[in-house]
Formats: structure tokens, sequence, C-alpha cells
């Protein structure tokens, strides 16, 4: 094996050691006299002040939303995939009964930002690249009811789906406009305290939980 | 064989503390007395407890009481599953997450018998030094906190954040990294990697010398850490270290060397071993493994091959046939084993990490009694204890 | 109309009775709690804004201009802090320990002339009235860590009663080798003594080991890095001033703030003149040109440089250097700067003697 011995501080008399130690005292002075006197080596950013030039990686996971094209439509199929694949039960995929094109939809899609690890595995496992973690890294909030966020803004078929109608109006029809969810929602699995089981939503999901 | 003795014995917590010692009636008899280095203290590297047993200054006994961080991270795998346990590994030892991670998916693709390319293997090498090197720069300033000298931790945190910057650029995460994934990476590499891996190179090497001037060189530094917390050979066997502590005490022994894996075999890098096994022993030879990180970071970086970064598809089911599977890789603190018990299902029926914080820890039951809390603080730091890896 | 002509000119105006007395004795009461809580916020933003400096940052930027009134906003923050102070601790002692620090400071504060007429309290024994007093502090520290009830404290303070009265030997050793040197232990004597020049360099070689003695020993009395195990911050939180909150422990920061002003001073008067402008020789000397330009500049003006200067290169120290631990503090004590300090004493005590040193009066070197 390629080994080398690190090497051990000087050894010597007194005298010789008291020198040593001064002149190397004095060195390390003069390295963070060179940092306080070069104003240009501050390396800290004030924070709240430079949002606007502040730019992070694209990669960087803080938040996790839908890809919603120009016409405000996004491509979920509602296949359960990235809820079974989460291994805390963060997300939630509530399908729509009963759909408007007789397949299975989108209801609303519950992602907990307090339970989530931001793993990344939803995005990956995604078939249709509908999950993409952005860099939205200012969400704290008061009330933890509102970190449970529904990603899609409507309850509807896929854009694919909607594109094929000509019509607007036809469009508008097949879609129901939701907000941001206010109902109860399981906690890694289990559900609130005092809330029975009956009052959840159906899901599917599978993993994650004991 | 192992000596018996060298092992600390195990008693409970209860028959220890009641045991205090008993002092003569001599009429300049001290008394010995308990106090609790808790939880909660600035210098124990998480939540750590010890109770410490002094006599005035000088320490008689330490007795660390785990459990503050355990969140049952074995049985959550059994639970989660295979792919799904990767990220939990991200939060043992939170600071070498890239080489945790890669343990266990090795771990996985050795059971599963999941093939690797070239590429795969050549960029998991080079992030994984990339953390050693982070690692060790957070320790190092850490290291100078706990010993008094505030400076030289944000001097190791300003050259730590130009690896975690490039670590976001290509994996999105800055600390919980989740990247290396059973089959690949989860990302493939950001265009602007090479370059910015090679102009941290040659940032760091004229760092090093910084660093010597103001820590390694210092007097006060030198006389603090010389001859304090002494581990012979034999017994960080017996007990059971690894990392830079073993390698500290006089045992050339690194993984990477004896049982290479990703592409270890391939570069040329010396290993530091120290002859005392005091402090400054162990303080030097991470020093060195820094240096060793970013010679191996450049042989590699011009030399990556191309491929896929991912060999299998992200969602595809991992039923590994049933057995029992074991994978173990040098991190910065040292040897990470995975064990898996499989019965063929999704999900193994047990997982253990054999973390090397919580063999490293140990030492300080057999070091630290006869010297003082100064001392004491020295030597923790020195063994790089990051306390959620021994809870898990 | 520098302000020392302008306390000149108020003195003169007035006659010693017994109203003007108290007057005096007010005013000076007034003027010195002023200087020093005006003293004390500088200098806490001082330390802030130079280790961020030195730590490639940029310290408080908020409140105010560039942070200029965080001190202002710590200081309110600590008045109306909760006082909480242990359940078994001992309240009297708990109470009285940071009066006890505060104080003795105030006493030390009061002796140093700032200027040749800004000066409370210039008794004929200066010296040896700071060396006395400066002790106080010792028993604020010990009563603080044994009063907590608190084991970690305790550890502190006996630490800390052991450093601080180990060093005194020192500093005071130090201190000796200027008392020699310029014949008296009134400090407006030593400081007009330096006239010709200051004696750490006008002592070649005594008074530099002099001064290098006078300021590690003054940075062991005061606690600070690189002998700060008192309060060592990774070891022992803070202490023996864990238990302390709100306006107690104010009074522990202001202590420990002003004492390092107050040492930072005393160095100054000792070894760098004080208020004296640098001179070098007299006034009919070959620099007499060069005496009389550095006369310009008004004596607070120097005296608040020389004392800045010092105060800049005791927080040089704590932030570049990790702390000793308590056996080497102790052995950096007894096995090196004692015998260093007594040598200096006997080769200042020859030079003396043979007035070996720079302008020594009678002799034209």
């Amino acid at each position: 094996m390629n080994t080398v011995i690190v090497e051990r501080p000087g050894t010597g008399n007194l005298v010789s050691r008291f020198f040593y130690g001064f002149k190397s005292l004095l060195i390390g002075m003069r390295l963070t006299f060179k940092y306080l006197s070069h104003p240009s080596t501050v390396v800290t950013q004030q924070y709240p002040e430079n949002r606007k030039s502040l730019k992070l990686a694209d990669r960087v996971r803080a938040q996790l939303k839908f890809e919603i094209d120009g016409e405000g439509y996004h491509k979920c199929t509602a296949c359960h995939i990235c809820e079974q694949q989460c291994p805390n039960a963060s997300i939630h995929v509530i399908e729509r009964k009963p759909s408007a094109t007789g397949k299975p939809e989108l209801d609303t899609f519950i992602w907990r930002l307090d339970s989530c690890t931001f793993c990344n595995l939803c995005v990956m496992v995604c078939p249709y690249q509908v999950l993409k973690m952005d860099a939205t890294f200012e969400s704290s909030v008061y009330d933890q009811k509102l970190l449970a966020y529904n990603l899609s803004p409507y309850a509807g078929p896929t854009s694919g789906v909607l594109m094929k109608i000509e019509d607007p109006e036809a469009r508008k029809k097949m879609i129901e406009p939701r907000g941001q969810y206010a109902g109860p929602t399981a906690l890694s699995g289990y559900p609130l305290a005092g809330i029975s089981k009956k009052q959840f939503p159906e899901t599917t999901h599978q993993g994650g939980h004991l | 064989m192992v000596n018996m003795e060298l092992i600390p014995k195990v008693t409970s917590l209860d028959e220890r503390l009641g045991a205090m010692a008993a002092h003569d009636d001599s009429p300049l008899a001290t008394q010995e007395y308990f106090v609790n280095m808790g939880p909660q203290h600035p210098s124990t590297h998480g939540v750590l407890r010890l109770v410490l047993k002094l006599d005035g200054e000088t320490v008689r006994e330490v007795i660390p009481v785990l459990g503050y961080i355990h969140r049952g991270m074995e049985k959550k795998a059994e639970t989660v599953g295979y792919r799904q346990q990767v990220h939990l590994t991200d939060r043992l030892d939170y600071l070498c997450s890239v080489m945790n991670n890669w343990v266990v998916s090795a771990t996985i693709e050795k059971a599963a018998k999941i093939e690797l390319n070239d590429r795969i293997q050549v960029v998991r090498t080079i992030f994984a030094e990339l953390q050693r090197l982070q690692s060790h720069l957070l320790w190092w300033g850490v290291f100078g906190m706990d010993l008094g000298a505030f400076t030289p931790f944000l001097y190791g945190f300003r050259d730590r954040e130009k690896i975690t910057k490039i670590f976001e650029e290509t994996i999105g995460a800055r600390l919980t990294m989740n990247y290396i994934q059973p089959g690949g990476m989860m990302y493939d590499l950001h265009p602007t990697f090479q370059a910015e891996v090679k102009s941290l190179l040659l940032y760091m090497k004229p760092m090093f010398k910084e660093y010597d001037e103001l820590v390694t060189g210092n007097i006060i530094i030198q006389e603090r850490l010389r001859n304090v917390g002494c581990l012979d050979a034999k017994s960080a066997i017996a007990l059971g270290t690894s990392g830079p502590v073993l390698r500290a005490s006089g045992v050339p022994h690194d993984l990477r060397k004896s049982k290479p894996y990703g592409v270890y075999d391939k570069v040329n890098f010396r290993v530091p071993i120290g002859s005392v096994g005091d402090c400054w022993d162990r303080y030097a030879v991470r020093m060195l493994e820094m240096r060793e990180s970013v010679s191996i970071i450049e042989q590699l970086i011009d030399n990556i091959p191309e491929g896929k970064h991912l060999t299998v598809k992200p969602g595809a089911k991992i039923r590994p046939p049933a057995g029992v599977y074991f994978e173990q890789m040098e991190t910065a603190r040292g040897i990470f084993g995975v064990l898996m018990n499989s019965d063929g299902s999704e999900k193994p029926t047990r997982v253990n990490y054999r973390t090397p914080n919580f063999h490293n820890l140990w030492c300080l039951t057999k070091i630290a009694p006869g010297g003082k809390i100064g001392d004491l603080v020295s030597i923790i730091s020195s063994l790089d204890v990051v306390v959620p890896d021994i809870d898990r | 109309m520098s302000v020392s002509s302008f306390s000149r000119n108020i003195v003169s105006h007035l006659d010693s009775s017994p109203g003007t007395s108290a007057a005096l004795f007010v005013s000076g009461l007034v003027g010195t709690l002023a200087f020093m809580s005006l003293m004390a916020l500088i200098l806490i933003y001082v330390e802030r804004k130079v280790a961020a400096h030195f730590q490639c940052r940029l310290g408080p930027m908020r409140v105010g201009w560039h942070g200029i009134l965080q001190s202002v906003a710590d200081a309110l923050k600590l008045i109306l802090k909760e006082d909480i102070v242990p359940f078994s601790a001992d309240k009297l002692m708990h109470a009285t320990a940071p009066v006890f620090a505060v104080v003795a400071m105030l006493l030390t504060l009061i002796a140093i002339p700032l200027s040749s007429s800004l000066t409370l309290a210039d008794s004929n024994i200066g010296v040896l009235y700071i060396s006395a007093v400066s002790g106080l502090g010792v028993l604020g520290i010990l009563l603080g860590g044994w009063s907590s009830n608190n084991k970690w404290s305790l550890i502190g303070a006996m630490r800390a009663g052991a450093q601080i009265i180990s060093y005194e030997l020192s500093a005071t050793l130090s201190v000796l080798v200027i008392i020699m040197l310029s014949g008296s232990l009134k400090l407006s004597t030593i400081i007009q003594s330096q006239a010709n020049g200051w004696w750490i360099w006008r002592a070649p070689g005594v008074g530099l080991i002099a001064f290098i003695t006078f300021i590690i020993s003054s940075t062991a009395e005061i606690n600070r890095t690189p002998f700060d195990l008192a309060e060592g911050e990774s070891e022992l939180t803070a202490g023996f001033h864990t238990e302390y909150s709100g306006m107690r422990f104010a009074f522990f920061f202001l202590a420990e703030y002003l004492n390092l002003f107050v040492v930072s001073a005393l160095g100054a008067t000792l070894f760098l003149g004080g208020w004296m402008p640098l001179h070098i020789g007299d006034q009919q000397g070959l620099f007499s040109g060069f005496n009389q330009v550095m006369d310009l500049i008004p004596e607070f003006v120097w005296f608040m440089l020389k004392t800045a200067s010092l105060i800049f290169l005791s927080m040089w120290f704590r932030w570049t250097f990790p702390r000793l631990r308590v056996d080497q503090l102790m052995k950096l004590e007894w096995k090196i700067l004692m015998p260093i300090g007594f040598l200096n004493l006997v080769l200042a005590a020859l030079m003396t003697f043979f007035g070996f040193f720079f302008f020594a009066t009678g002799r034209g070197f």
C-alpha cells in the first residue's frame, strides 16, 4: 500500500520551541490581517436585500410543482406511480369521480411540504414528466394546514386529451378549477387525530407507512 | 483474535452512576463528581450526552449515553423498500451523504445483479472524493472552533461552499443528496461540472498552505494536541475503529486500497498513517487525506468516459433473490457497511447499517480518562464524531 | 478649542468650596458613567465588526447604517430581558457578583489619565492603586461561578480565579520595570517622564520585553482568548456567567469590554506614553521640529489612538489563536513568563542605575 507517515510537530528544547512558537503566532496573525485588510474577500451576501439578483441552480429541490403549459393544462393521468414511490406518503393523488372522459382523471394532487424529504423519486419516476422541483425556498407559513399543497390547478383530463377538443368553451366544461387544498389529509399515512378514516378521500397509497 | 480486555465492559447506566468513587477519609481527599456534558452542548457535534466523572479538572471516566436522535432507520428501511431507503441514509452521517448512498446502492446492485458502466463508476468516485474533501473541510473548521480559534470555522465553510455549489448545480441539494441510486446516478453531470471542479482544485491547493499557517503550524494547537488521547494500534483494532482514527494509530488499513470499489484501483494516491495515535496524528492524517482527495479528483476529472447515467429505469421494481448481501466502503469517517437480508420481495426483511461513528465513539471511553476537560473536547473533535450516525 | 483646554478652563474658574467639590464629584461621576457606557457600546460594535472582517464576512449591517446602532439594540434587549435566577442559587451572591466586576473596573477607570487635564483621580500611588483594585474583579467571577449552583460555572470560576491571580504577578513585574525607569508610582509623572520618548523603545530591549509580557498577562487578566477558558465557549457554554441573563449578564458583559479598555489604556499609559505625543529626544535636540509637529495633535486624540491600537491588537489575538488548556496556561505563567519577568526586572534595574537608555537626563545619547 502506498502509505506516508504524517509529520509530527517539532520537538526541541524550550528555547527553540519558544522562538518557533512566537514566529508561528505572528504568521497566523499575518494571515488573518490579510483578510481584514482586503474587504474584497468578504463572501457573505445580504440576503433579503439581494433577492432580485439571487440565482439558484436550476436543479435545486425546494418545492414540488406541476409542469403547466401555456394553456394552463397539465399531463397528469392520475397513475399513482409517484404516490407509490414516495417513501413517506407525502403525495396523495385523488381521482375525479365521476370522470368526464370515462378514463381516470386527476381531481386533486396533494403534496405535503411538511413531510416531504425532497428525495426526488417522484420526479424521476413520473412517466409523463409532470412533476418538477424548483427553487422556491421561501415557503414558511404560520399555519401547518397551509403546507398541504394542491399542485393541480384544475380537475380534469390531461392537456393531450383537452387539446383534441377544438372549442375552448367545451374544454372549459370538462374541467373544474381547483385552488389550495383545504381538507383533511393524512400525515405519513396516519389519519389526523380526531378525524375518522371515513372522512378521507380514497387513495391507493401503498408504500411508506407502518 | 480480539483481546477482550481492551473492549469496555457493558454495564447499565444506573450501575455506573451509582458506583460513585469512594473517597478516603483523609483531610486532603477530594471528591469526584459527575457532570453532564449534556445533549445540548456547543461541542459534542450533535445530540450526544456524555456523563463525565471528574476529579477537579481531570476526567476519570466517560460514559456516553446514546439514543437522543434514534429514528429507527433500519426498521424504516424494511417498510419503505429498496430504492426509498437510499435517501434515508443521507441522514445518517449527513456529511458523507453521497458515500452513504453509494454503499446502499452498491448493496442493492450486488443483490439484484444490476450492471453498471464505466461512466457511473468514475462519476461516483469523483463525487465520493469531493464529499470527502467537503466533510474534512467542515471537520477542520469545527475543530478549530472547538479548540477556541473561531476563524478557521469561517474559512473552512467559505472553501466548503465552493464544493457545495458544485453539488447544488449537479444534484440539486446541498446536504441530503440522494444522488447515487441503484443503477447509477439521479442526474447526469451538469455541463459546467468539469470546469467548476478544475477551478476548485486550482483554488484549494494554496488554501492548504493557509490552513497550515493558521492552524497546523500554530504552537498552541501543537501543544494542545501532542500526546493527547493516545490510542495504540491494538486497542484501535479491538474497539473496531476505522477510517482516519484507525490509520492515525498506525494501522495501514484503507478499504479503498484493500478492497477497491469504484475506480480506486486505477488511481494513484497515498494513504496517510500516523505513528503515535494521539490527536495530532488524527488531525494530520485528515489534512493529508484532503490533499490526496484533491489529487484523486485531478486524475479523474479529465477522463470521464461517456455513457448513460442510469442503467435501470427509475421506476423499475427491484426484487433481489433471497439471500444476505453485504457491502462496505470507506467514508470520510470510517467503514460504512450495509447488510441486507432479502426474501425475494420488494422490501428487505432486515437491513443493518454498520456505521463508523458508532465504533469510533467508544474509543473515548478508553482514551479520555486521565486527561483534562480541555483534552476531552480535543479528543471528541479529533475523532470527528457525527452523532446521527451513532443512533441511526 | 480642544477638550483639554476646555476642561482646564472650567477647573481654573472654580475655587475649592464644599459646594464646588460636590459639584465636581457629581460631574466626575456622571462623566465617568457616560464615558463608560459610550465606550462599552462602541467597543462591542467594533469587536463585532473587526471579528467579522477577520472572518471574511460583514458583521452587523441592518440596525442603522452598517449596523452602528446594533449596540443600542443589544443594550435595550438586555435591559428588557427577563432576569432568570436559578432556583437553588445563592440569591445574594448571585446578585452581587456582577456588581463586583463592574465596580472593580470602574475604580480602575477613574485612575487613568485621559489627557493632562482630564484626570479624575491622579493619586501619587496610582499604579499600586490600580493593581490593588483590579483584584476585586476576581471576586466577581468567583462569586458568580459559585452562586450559580452549576458545576460547569464552578469549573469556569475556579479556573478563572487561578488564572487571574497567577497572571497578576507577571503583569506587576512588567509594570515594575516602568516604575523603576520613570521613578514614580504616580501616573501623570510616568507620562511626563516619557516626554523624551516612550518607554517601549526608549529602554532598549527591556521596554519591549516588558511590553510583550504586559500584553500577554493583561490578556489573561481580562479572560480573553487565548486565555478565555473561564468562559470557554466551546467547553463550558459560558463558564461562570452561564446562569446570568438580562441586566446581570449585561453587567458582566460591560465589565469584560471595559476591562479591555482599561487594560489597553494602562498599557498605553505605561509603555506608549499615555497622552504624551511621540517625541524623540527633548525640545532642543535633533528632532525638535518633529516634536513640535507631533505636539499639534491634541493629547486626547493621542491617548485614544494608542488605546485603540492596543484594543485592536487584543481583538486580533482573539480571532486568530485557539485557547490554551488550563495546565498549559499555568505553565506559561509560572515557568516562562515569571522567570522572564524577573530577569527583565534585574536588567531594568541595572539600566536605571547606569542610565543606559536613550535620552536619559544628563546623558546625550
